[in-house]
């Protein structure tokens, strides 16, 4: 972002991670299609239900995720420069960032669970575990990801290389942007 | 040369898309599938009045089903010539992919088992019924392994000249996440994540078919490229 700009417009990333994030999307955007019908049809349950979640532990998931993709833009911009070492920091505090998520949701699940709402009590929970366990899915994949990238600075790095920790970089900012869509939908908006 | 048995393997894939639609959607009708939501009654009739259509169907369809056999390892020998010497991926692959055949071939015989005797008790059909299809579709894991290290071994190739290109790799990882919703059909009788649901059920089987078809033309131009550079290297 404040490296000079390209002489010729650039797609970041290799091309095929593209398939990967835009089909995904077309995936999620799927799912919150088919909860926006069911929703339309008893907007009632929905309401009803959204407002036994807790909106703190979301917010600040949403907040973290945030931090972590700005961690993530700050790493590879310090990359293209050749600070590695600085690099890998960024690249595993982002990394913390998405624990930090993810212990906020076990502790969420656990306490929806142990107030005995599960994946059957209704429709809405079923929706909210769906689309919040496969997101988690992702993050679990995308914390991978940036471990494996943090790893991987303590090599010398080709322009290839570079294009790979886009890649990965491009794969966690959907991870974001996913739990960007998702926490309205399931939590605030009626 | 080895590139004949190497298309023939790729053909199978083919094979079993057709025999498999055949049998399994055309001749036993389970497509769309019989609801989870279904009484033991409704499901016991299901078997009675279509006994022929299934059991002819599901032969077909087991030996579709052994056709993914040879597929998979087409699909491992490509892989290893990505990994060389320390083949995990392919051999995970092909572990994966074995199991996966064995995932396809046992619902059919469950069903034909409640085809066999659709006189007897309504309960036990639907016993059989349930057990082929939870079989079926909930099996997502031995699936996720597959592309996911298929995945994986692509994007680790190193090689000036690329087995498969690099956006097949990410592919194979969008197939392996799409399969995921499978394993919530234990919770649902009805819905998109019940086994005949939207989410659970369509969407990974189309993506299955798309992705027959798309690595069967990887496949095609992988075999024609090897046998390309083993020729010149003859010379």
């Amino acid at each position: 972002m404040t490296s000079p700009p390209p002489a010729i417009q650039r797609l970041p990333g290799e091309a095929g991670i593209w398939v990967l994030v835009l089909g995904d999307m077309c995936v999620f955007g799927l799912f919150f299609g088919v909860f926006t019908y069911f929703q339309g049809l008893n907007p009632e349950l929905y309401s009803q239900s959204q407002a036994t979640l807790n909106t703190h532990y979301g917010a600040v998931n949403t907040l973290l995720l945030l931090l972590s993709s700005w961690l993530v833009v700050v790493a590879v911009d310090g990359l293209r420069e050749g600070h590695n070492i600085r690099a890998a920091k960024f690249l595993i505090s982002a990394f913390l960032c998405g624990a930090g998520f993810c212990v906020i949701k076990v502790i969420e699940y656990s306490e929806k669970i142990s107030s005995g709402i599960g994946i059957t009590t209704n429709e809405f929970f079923m929706y909210y575990y769906v689309l919040t366990g496969l997101h988690f899915l992702h993050v679990l994949i995308g914390m991978a990801v940036l471990i494996y990238l943090a790893g991987k600075t303590r090599r010398e790095l080709s322009d290839k290389d570079i294009q790979v920790f886009e890649s990965g970089a491009i794969f966690w900012h959907m991870v974001d942007l996913l739990w960007i869509v998702i926490f309205p939908l399931l939590y605030l908006v009626n | 040369m080895n590139s004949k048995s190497q298309l023939f393997c790729a053909w199978c894939g083919i094979g079993f898309l057709l025999l498999f639609t055949a049998g399994w959607w055309f001749l036993a009708r389970f497509l769309p599938p019989p609801a989870p939501s279904l009484d033991a009654a409704e499901v016991a009739a299901i078997y009675q009045q279509h006994t022929g259509g299934i059991r002819f169907g599901l032969v077909l369809a087991m030996i579709a089903a052994a056709l993914t056999a040879p597929w998979v390892a087409v699909i491992a020998i490509q892989l290893r010539r990505i990994e060389g010497n320390t083949p995990a991926l392919a051999y995970t692959m092909l572990v994966a992919g074995a199991v996966g055949v064995l995932v396809l071939l046992l619902p059919t015989l469950l069903w034909t088992t409640a085809a066999f005797r659709p006189e007897r008790g309504a309960d036990l059909v639907m016993l059989l019924n349930d057990l082929g299809w939870l079989l079926f579709v909930m099996t997502f894991s031995p699936f996720f392994i597959q592309n996911l290290v298929i995945g994986l071994a692509i994007l680790g190739d190193k090689g000036a000249e690329p087995v498969f290109p690099r956006w097949l790799g990410y592919f194979n990882i969008w197939v392996a996440i799409l399969f995921v919703p499978g394993g919530l059909v234990t919770f649902f009788k009805t819905g998109p994540f019940a086994w005949n649901g939207l989410l659970a059920f369509w969407l990974p089987l189309v993506v299955f078919f798309i992705w027959f078809l798309i690595m069967f033309a990887a496949l095609l131009s992988a075999i024609r490229q090897q046998s390309g550079t083993t020729a010149s290297s003859a010379v």
